[in-house]
């Protein structure tokens, strides 16, 4: 009886955050789906979103859903420049060199941020109030993320099949030499790309740091559960990373109820080596 | 003056050379084909020409313009455009969104509804299954839809590679019928074929390759009773 309690509150904020880690993962997939590069950055790059809504939050007064806004488009700007920077020279070499040139922008970020903000906990002071319903309590600040993440999974399903830039990406993903011979100039389209993925990540950190605290090192563990969700939705899947999102939160929403909280990283990874070993191309299928 | 003029062009990949001088021009409105055997270079020097690989040396010259070392995104917006050598269509977007990419450039977009008219006219397999992901149509729909796509670019020239390639002979006879209209529309072809034959009996004019450089060129009536040609590549 009293697990059954413990999971009606677990079970809701779970479900909750796993949007919010499905919007971190969409990043990363739509990244892989569009150039085969894992992005080994994309940890910082949520922890940049987190201090993004810090500094405009507690320094500027900005409301944390207003500056969403300024911290996408810092964030399309960013992935872009380190695209131009780091990702474009080793497009077409060996996954190796891709994953060092991001490895390298990963450490190049954490390095900076400790210089500037140091490695200890930050923490945004921030309450959308809590809402009732029957026996469970919906935290105000995670229903809004999760809306927040709704409203982007639409918004980029709308943008790759609904519009000319977006099905250029898609074209690129699939083919780039043809589209290029179409007219596309794939480079920037790759750059676009990107710039997106970079955008979803800082999104999602500027969403999560109305929940926890966090440090510039606080990405690491983000970074690793959207690799275990961009398996379970199909790495290149950007609208499955939601449903891998939900999965890996009603996991670690059921969990706390039976077993230490501390077994939940050792689940979630045990069911990421086994979607490996049974269903490599992830739940929802992704691109070949 | 020729539209596209190919001079001495060299190429490859890393340390291996290719091409070796190729020369090659197209008239305007003729369709020309470009044969040759299994690896002499054909497919490398449409790379070359489309900007997919850069020349090592030579010219291309496109409408009296040098057209060398553009990038191939390029090229669609002059009105090159090249179908290429297995397909290469977005096997994960829909046949009319395929058709939607192949319109990309600047001049092909004001007509993208008279070329998907045109397109749908000539193949109406095409139209049947617009809604299809490219991926699920057969090998057939496919280099039909190759063709389309090229088509919906508005080219000036269209070059085709290997258009016969895993065709059953049926298929292979419908679409060389389409080449014909398209010359008729004034579109200048370049067609680049393994079957020496049935490319050289449709065509113009026609240049023969062979070790990476062009080593017989002549009317297409011409070749096809060449004893060289003859003997060479149509077993006779």
């Amino acid at each position: 009886m009293q697990q059954f309690s413990l999971l009606l509150t677990s079970l809701p904020d779970g479900i909750l955050l796993g949007f919010v880690y499905g919007l971190a993962a969409m990043g990363l997939t739509l990244i892989w789906g569009v150039m085969n590069v894992i992005n080994l950055s994309h940890g910082p790059i949520i922890a940049l979103g987190m201090f993004g809504t810090f500094f405009l939050f507690m320094r500027a007064g900005v409301n944390p859903y207003v500056g969403l806004i300024p911290i996408a488009v810092v964030g399309v700007l960013l992935g872009v420049l380190i695209y131009v920077i780091a990702v474009h020279r080793v497009i077409n070499a060996p996954h190796l060199s891709s994953l060092l040139a991001t490895f390298s922008v990963n450490m190049i970020i954490i390095g900076l941020g400790t210089a500037a903000l140091t490695t200890s906990p930050y923490n945004v002071d921030f309450s959308a109030g809590s809402f009732k319903i029957g026996p469970v309590t919906l935290l105000g600040t995670r229903l809004i993320a999760a809306l927040v993440t709704m409203l982007f999974t639409g918004g980029l399903y709308l943008f790759l099949y609904r519009t000319r830039p977006g099905k250029f990406i898609r074209a690129v993903a699939n083919n780039r030499a043809a589209a290029e011979l179409m007219g596309v100039p794939s480079t920037r389209i790759l750059a676009l790309s990107f710039g997106l993925g970079t955008m979803l990540a800082m999104v999602s950190g500027a969403l999560i740091a109305t929940f926890f605290p966090f440090s510039i090192l606080a990405g690491g563990s983000y970074e690793l559960k959207s690799f275990v969700i961009g398996v379970l939705g199909g790495l290149g899947n950007p609208i499955g990373a939601l449903f891998g999102g939900l999965i890996l939160g009603v996991i670690e929403g059921i969990i706390p109820a039976f077993l230490e909280t501390s077994w939940v990283p050792v689940i979630e990874f045990a069911l990421f080596v086994l979607i490996l070993l049974v269903r490599p191309s992830g739940l929802f299928g992704a691109k070949k | 003056m020729a539209l596209l003029e190919i001079k001495d062009v060299t190429s490859g990949y890393g340390d291996v050379q290719i091409l070796w001088g190729s020369t090659l021009s197209l008239e305007k409105g003729k369709l020309t084909s470009l044969v040759g055997g299994n690896g002499v270079g054909k497919t490398t020097l449409l790379r070359t020409i489309m900007g997919l690989l850069p020349p090592w040396s030579g010219t291309i010259t496109f409408d009296g313009r040098d057209v060398s070392r553009l990038p191939a995104y390029t090229k669609a917006e002059m009105g090159l455009v090249l179908v290429p050598e297995g397909r290469q269509l977005f096997t994960d977007m829909t046949v009319l969104e395929n058709l939607e990419m192949g319109a990309t450039s600047q001049r092909a977009r004001p007509h993208f509804a008279r070329n998907l008219e045109r397109v749908y006219e000539m193949f109406p397999r095409l139209k049947e299954r617009s809604a299809q992901k490219a991926g699920t149509l057969s090998g057939g729909e496919q280099q039909m839809l190759a063709v389309a796509r090229g088509i919906m670019a508005d080219p000036i020239v269209l070059i085709i590679d290997e258009l016969s390639l895993g065709l059953a002979p049926v298929l292979v006879l419908q679409l060389f019928d389409s080449l014909k209209l398209l010359r008729e529309e004034g579109i200048t072809l370049l067609l680049v074929e393994q079957n020496v034959q049935l490319a050289l009996a449709i065509s113009d004019y026609g240049f023969v390759l062979a070790e990476g450089k062009v080593e017989l060129e002549g009317p297409a009536r011409k070749l096809i009773q060449d004893k060289h040609i003859r003997a060479a590549y149509l077993g006779l």
